[in-house]
């Protein structure tokens, strides 16, 4: 596990050194710093716009940085050829993938802290209170972009990291929409069984993103969820099997890949 | 324990072409043994399939037949990498770390722990004269240190067998002078070195034995002092008659005559001094008498541009 503990540290040191991730980064604590002065636009209550607000920067660059992050992790290391340094080190192949998928965590893990805590630090001045509910929703935005990232370094054991970007993006926005999708289809009794059975399939295989989202009832007080503890487990141990297959996938096609 | 660092037998290496492309053999049937405690030369135009050849070595990838062992035990085996070490062409590391930092994380993949690992990579960091910069970032370095960083991060496990593609390319002549002396050093301490290069004469000077790869088939292998002999001398000399032409063909020379002047090249195997008392004995003047040895370069471009086995 030192090897893997080693190649996950060298991925974070590596990741918040990028530019492009660090720009992001910057560019979503700015816009959440500067949310409460947009109230006079938003023609809503100032609490729905700085959380609504928050979510969404939040969201959208945890999304971004994990794409973008993970999408180069393996074919970065082939072509500079550190992963010949490595691999002929004792450090088995499935230690190298699972050390680059640690690493791109703890990356997503610093990411999340800054803005959550710019976020939570916001709200509480320009609300007055302390809402502990949006470090719920954060957390379940964390494992969503862990999700995320499991995803894309799966497609980049395989693919070039620019159709990775869009393989990745298009499971991202498919597994948000799949489920409102379905129950769409589900409650319309002209669709044919034909229709129907490739989208069940569908949604049994990609990873249910939109399970993730809970900010409404965050923003939305009078909105509630049901057994709320149980949902929020659930939800996690979803993130955490899936990535957990995901890895070992990664690992099969890895160990038969040539460099 | 196996008397070969490295044995392959009839490795053939094939990577399939899309659609209509034809199959290439990067590699085909190659048999090649390696000794404990040599420095093996493994050379060859680009192309040739040296990288392949390595990068089966090391389990990167997979042969299409044949086998590969090092150390014993079948190339790739990961518990067979505590015992080997691969410095690639132009290496490139994290740039970010600083020379210690980059030396600490190859010595945590061996499971080096500390206080071992601060003092392996103190020695390391001194023998390649790197001290002083230890402590600044990779990105910093200069192209020489960056190789030596490289042969650093080779030694971090005192391997038994080091791989070494390119070990000297594009180094100034001081740092070209110090990775040879540490090659010869290594070889002292008793490692086996496999060195892949382009740098003929620094092969000649360091390999005890090489192979010549060409179009992925072996088409020479032997003692560097097997292949290379078979020099000739050259005697230059005036006044002499055409009645000794003949005479020096029989003795297995090539002679050449022009106005008096006569340069022959004659095989280094003790036949010119029949060559010398023969023009004396014919009244010449012999102005110079100057051996040539065989060199690698003259071995390989004659075995290329020949492109027979020999």
């Amino acid at each position: 596990m030192n090897a893997t503990f080693a190649i996950a540290g060298a991925t974070f040191g590596e990741a918040i050194r990028k530019r492009i991730l660090m720009v992001i980064l910057l560019a979503a604590l700015v816009i959440i710093l500067i949310s409460p002065a947009f109230e006079p636009f938003a023609g809503r209550g100032q609490r729905t716009l700085i959380l609504s607000f928050g979510f969404g920067i939040v969201q959208l660059a945890g999304t971004f940085i994990a794409i973008i992050m993970c999408t180069g992790l393996i074919p970065t290391e082939i072509e500079r050829r550190t992963i010949y340094t490595i691999l002929s080190k004792p450090v088995q192949r499935w230690s190298f993938v699972v050390g680059k998928y640690l690493g791109a965590v703890s990356t997503l893990a610093f990411v999340y802290l800054m803005m959550g805590m710019v976020f939570m630090i916001v709200s509480r001045i320009a609300l007055g209170e302390f809402d502990p509910k949006i470090a719920q929703g954060l957390i379940m935005f964390f494992f969503q972009s862990s999700l995320l990232a499991a995803v894309t370094l799966f497609f980049s054991t395989f693919v070039s990291p620019l159709v990775n970007y869009f393989l990745s993006g298009g499971v991202f926005l498919m597994g948000n929409l799949m489920s409102s999708f379905l129950e769409t289809i589900q409650r319309n009794p002209e669709i044919t069984p034909w229709t129907r059975v490739p989208i069940q399939i569908l949604t049994v295989i990609l990873p249910n993103f939109a399970n993730f989202n809970i900010q409404n009832p965050i923003i939305n007080p009078e909105q509630v969820l049901t057994d709320e503890v149980a949902y929020l487990i659930q939800t996690v141990l979803y993130a955490i099997v899936y990535v957990v297959l995901l890895l070992v996938a990664s690992i099969l096609v890895f160990n038969q890949r040539e460099m | 324990m196996s008397d070969y660092a490295i044995k392959i037998n009839n490795l053939t290496k094939r990577y399939s072409g899309l659609w209509s492309q034809q199959p290439v053999d990067a590699v085909k049937n190659l048999n090649l043994e390696v000794h404990r405690g040599e420095i093996f030369g493994f050379l060859g135009p680009n192309g040739a399939g040296k990288t392949t050849t390595i990068k089966v070595l090391l389990g990167i990838i997979y042969p299409t037949s044949g086998e590969a062992y090092v150390l014993g035990k079948p190339a790739g085996d990961p518990q067979n990498h505590y015992q080997i070490s691969y410095l690639p062409e132009n290496p490139y590391f994290y740039d970010y770390m600083t020379g210690r930092e980059i030396l600490h994380f190859y010595a945590r993949l061996f499971g080096i722990a500390e206080p071992e690992r601060s003092r392996r990579v103190d020695q390391l960091l001194e023998r390649v004269g790197l001290s002083r910069a230890a402590n600044q970032p990779l990105r910093t370095y200069s192209k020489g240190m960056l190789q030596r960083i490289g042969l650093a991060q080779c030694l971090i496990n005192d391997p038994q067998l080091l791989i070494l593609d390119e070990p000297t390319a594009g180094l100034d002549p001081i740092a070209h002078i110090d990775i040879r002396d540490l090659i010869l050093e290594l070889r002292a301490q008793g490692k086996t070195l496999f060195i892949s290069s382009h740098q003929l004469s620094d092969v000649e000077i360091v390999c005890d034995r090489v192979a010549i790869l060409h179009k992925g088939e072996l088409v020479r292998i032997g003692k560097l002092e097997d292949l290379l002999s078979g020099g000739y001398v050259e005697m230059i000399a005036e006044k002499v008659p055409e009645a000794v032409l003949e005479p020096i063909r029989q003795l297995g020379g090539r002679p050449s005559l022009h106005d008096g002047r006569l340069v022959v090249e004659q095989p280094d195997d003790g036949s010119i001094d029949r060559v010398i008392d023969l023009v004396r004995a014919h009244g010449a003047h012999i102005i110079s008498v100057k051996p040539y040895r065989r060199t690698l370069e003259d071995l390989f471009v004659e075995t290329i541009q020949g492109g027979g086995r020999r």
